[in-house]
């Protein structure tokens, strides 16, 4: 017998299914649909329109970032379809693409790379983290791609890290300790600091801001105490802040870190004794944590809603983004994402073009003023000069509504002297 | 005649059909002449993938496996320190290249010296050991290392990385080559590669790979027949801490900066995952599972955020039902 004779017989015998479809049949349809699927990445580098403005956006959607990340995705498409809206750029549409980049700098790099072979991006924007960002830098700037930061780090300021594709929209650790440490320092509420620092570049980024702005009020640090990044559990690094009785805490780090260690530090009863500060006071947390945990904390911010009383550019971005979030107002970090894609689109229209040479002199000469007030960049380190808030969480008392968090105490207008000076930085005067 | 009766009979009893007897000697070629089909692959690669970073990645990751699979399948010593010589690779190389303007071949060089010393002192510590000790060694030792260059700031960067690896243009023979092309990129890569892959085979099929297969087999059997097991396995420990230099060494000049997660036991997980997803002890096994692993990584994250479920859930079904991973699998079903 012949092997095909044994493939027939097999075949001969193959019962039918009793839904008219047999095994193979299905199982071939299926692996075709999988295929397809499989498919959909591969199709899409080839199927894409020429002439789109393309803006890469890579941010932590996964890891304790999340929420702020996803409020910056979102808010960068409301900068994405006003320009659409406005006829783009001599009717050239923009499209955002967004990435996870998992709060790691070396998949960030991945993610940059696919962006821009892949997906031929004509700028990068965002990131959320000093370390990812330094990673999307150096990827995207090698190859003369624009990059616009929108977290905060002070090594992307300097020298070392700086080329002429590299902008940053967001505050830097420097202006935002200085401004809450200044503030705090200022008021006469004793001279003893204590510092509890998330351990990474950021963290120890925000205490040297703090530490430069107590200088000239005399302030004696008696408690630095490190915790890892992503803590979950504070009570063994509060009491040894406590021990050291400090009449001011600075809470170094950010997002679930800021909310865990003020929830617990509220709950030990710390507020009682010292004034809590942090340098960068999410709106998001505090959301998050509720008014009692959170009265009474100050810090700075980059962006608080309640901004729109008096800017009216604030009102509009605001009135946009109620409109798809249900009346809920955008939050700080979210604000970074739409004025990163903002600017980069500004630039790109004021130039013409979306090569980077050009659109990096529009970007030097840009003035703007997106969503808080006047902003330029400063030409020597590409860094966003810009006002600074004093922000106090309310009490449940003092908010009108929910979203109330609050009270701007100060807004410190926009600024060159308080930022590093450009020789400080390592750039040429 | 007889002969030909009792082929036909034992076709005609065999299950496997007739384009399977075919893929099965097909398979056979491939693996009498594995490194060269391996390169015939990885030539063409670049061109089946979504973009060029991607296959870069896992040619990188799939030298990196491989590296790892001489101790952990080839051997039998589970190490969950690897990412030491990943990461080790890629730092010397990046700090002697932004540090000291070391040339980026130099620096390479460099790099892999400064591996092989890593290398040697953590084998040397860690092959005493056995089982579930000689993991845990392997891990504290690692950390270690992931601590030590996480506190030289001046140098590593610290948290931040390293960064300006920059080799844009290089020249090959007196032709000058523009690195920041994905394809240039690719083939640069695969220049080492190739014969890393070359020489792994080499080792697994001289006198010394088969010894260390007898001590995965039976490491007192293996000390009966005269063999010094302690040196064999330093000296597999060593070679195999320098095909992952090699590795890391390549993914500085590939991402142009080093985090520091590539020193962080994640790494040396994800060398253990790949392992395993393609299977343990086999040649292209290490390759296949960086492939579907980065490969689903990727394809899945651009459409959820959960992409660690649908990893995760994968990982355990392979693990439940294709224990000897998918290339082991694979010549199991065809082997028989």
């Amino acid at each position: 017998m012949s092997t095909k004779d044994d493939q027939n017989g097999t075949d001969g015998n193959r019962t039918e299914d009793r839904h008219g479809l047999n095994r193979r049949d299905f199982i071939k349809t299926s692996a075709l649909g999988m295929a397809a699927v499989a498919a959909g990445p591969w199709i899409g580098g080839f199927a894409r329109a020429q002439d789109t403005i393309r803006i890469g956006f890579p941010v932590p959607l996964t890891g304790p970032y999340g929420s702020e990340a996803k409020e910056q995705a979102a808010c960068a498409q409301i900068a994405i379809d006003e320009f659409n809206a406005a006829g783009g750029l001599d009717g050239r549409m923009a499209e955002l693409l967004v990435r996870d980049d998992k709060l790691k700098p070396g998949e960030a790099a991945k993610r940059t790379l696919e962006l821009i072979e892949k997906d031929g991006v004509d700028f990068v924007c965002g990131s959320l983290s000093a370390s990812v960002q330094l990673a999307v830098n150096s990827v995207a700037t090698e190859r003369g791609i624009i990059y616009n930061s929108i977290s905060q780090s002070d090594t992307i300021n300097e020298a070392s890290d700086f080329t002429k594709y590299t902008f940053h929209e967001a505050m830097n650790p420097h202006m935002t300790a200085g401004t809450a440490g200044d503030y705090a320092f200022s008021r006469n509420q004793g001279k003893k600091v204590a510092y509890l620092v998330a351990d990474y570049a950021y963290g120890h980024e925000m205490m040297r801001g703090f530490k430069v702005a107590g200088e000239q009020y005399g302030m004696e640090t008696v408690a630095e105490v490190i915790h890892p990044l992503a803590a979950q559990d504070f009570s063994t690094f509060l009491p040894r802040i406590m021990a050291a009785g400090p009449d001011i805490l600075c809470l170094c780090n950010f997002g679930l870190d800021q909310l865990n260690s003020i929830k617990q530090a509220h709950s030990f009863g710390m507020k009682e004794s010292m004034q809590l500060v942090a340098p960068a006071l999410l709106y998001n947390q505090r959301l998050a944590g509720g008014p009692d945990v959170f009265e009474g904390v100050v810090g700075a911010a980059n962006y608080h809603w309640t901004l729109e009383d008096s800017v009216a550019t604030a009102k509009t971005f605001n009135d946009k983004y109620r409109e798809r979030h249900d009346g809920a107002p955008p939050s700080d970090y979210g604000a970074y994402g739409y004025a990163g894609v903002g600017a980069l689109l500004q630039a790109a229209k004021d130039a013409g073009t979306t090569r980077s040479d050009p659109v990096v002199e529009a970007m030097e000469a840009l003035k703007y003023n997106l969503y808080k007030g006047p902003e330029y960049f400063r030409q020597c380190d590409h860094q966003a000069v810009q006002s600074v808030l004093v922000v106090e969480s309310k009490p449940a008392s003092a908010m009108r509504n929910e979203y109330d968090v609050f009270e701007v105490k100060e807004v410190r207008e926009a600024s060159e002297s308080m930022l590093r000076s450009c020789e400080a930085l390592g750039h040429k005067a | 005649m007889a002969t030909k009766n009792s082929r036909t009979e034992r076709l005609a009893t065999n299950d496997i059909p007739i384009s399977g007897r075919r893929v099965a000697a097909a398979l056979h070629a491939v693996a009498r002449h594995r490194v060269l089909a391996v390169l015939v692959l990885l030539a063409i690669f670049p061109w089946l993938m979504p973009y060029k970073a991607l296959a870069v990645d896992i040619l990188l990751y799939g030298l990196f496996a491989m590296g790892f699979n001489l101790i952990f399948g080839y051997t039998g010593m589970l190490s969950f320190g690897h990412a030491a010589f990943f990461g080790t690779g890629a730092y010397a190389t990046g700090i002697a290249m932004v540090h000291f303007n070391v040339p980026w071949f130099g620096a390479m060089a460099l790099g892999l010296v400064i591996v092989a010393a890593v290398a040697a002192v953590i084998g040397l510590l860690a092959t005493r050991t056995r089982g579930i000790y000689f993991a845990m060694v392997t891990l504290a030792l690692g950390q270690l290392v992931y601590y030590a260059v996480y506190q030289m700031t001046e140098l590593s960067g610290g948290e931040n990385g390293l960064r300006g690896i920059q080799v844009s243009e290089l020249s090959v023979l007196g032709v000058p080559v523009n690195l920041l092309d994905p394809v240039n990129k690719y083939y640069f890569m695969l220049a080492f590669i190739g014969p890393a892959i070359w020489v792994f085979s080499r080792i697994l099929a001289s006198p010394f790979g088969a010894v260390l297969e007898a001590i995965r087999e039976n490491e007192n059997r293996a000390r009966a027949c005269g063999y010094n097991v302690a040196q064999t396995k330093w000296v597999a420990f060593l070679l195999s801490g320098l095909f992952c230099g090699v590795a890391g060494s390549l993914s500085a000049i590939h991402l142009s900066i080093v985090p520091i997660e590539s020193l962080h036991y994640h790494t040396s997980g994800l060398a253990v995952m790949m392992s395993l997803l393609g299977g343990m002890g086999t040649f292209f096994g290490p390759f296949i599972g960086a492939f579907v692993f980065l490969l689903l990584e990727d394809v899945i994250t651009n459409i959820t955020v959960h992409w660690q479920l649908f990893l995760g859930t994968l990982f355990v079904l392979f693990v439940l039902f294709l224990p000897k991973g998918i290339w082991g699998t694979l010549l199991e079903r065809l082997g028989r």
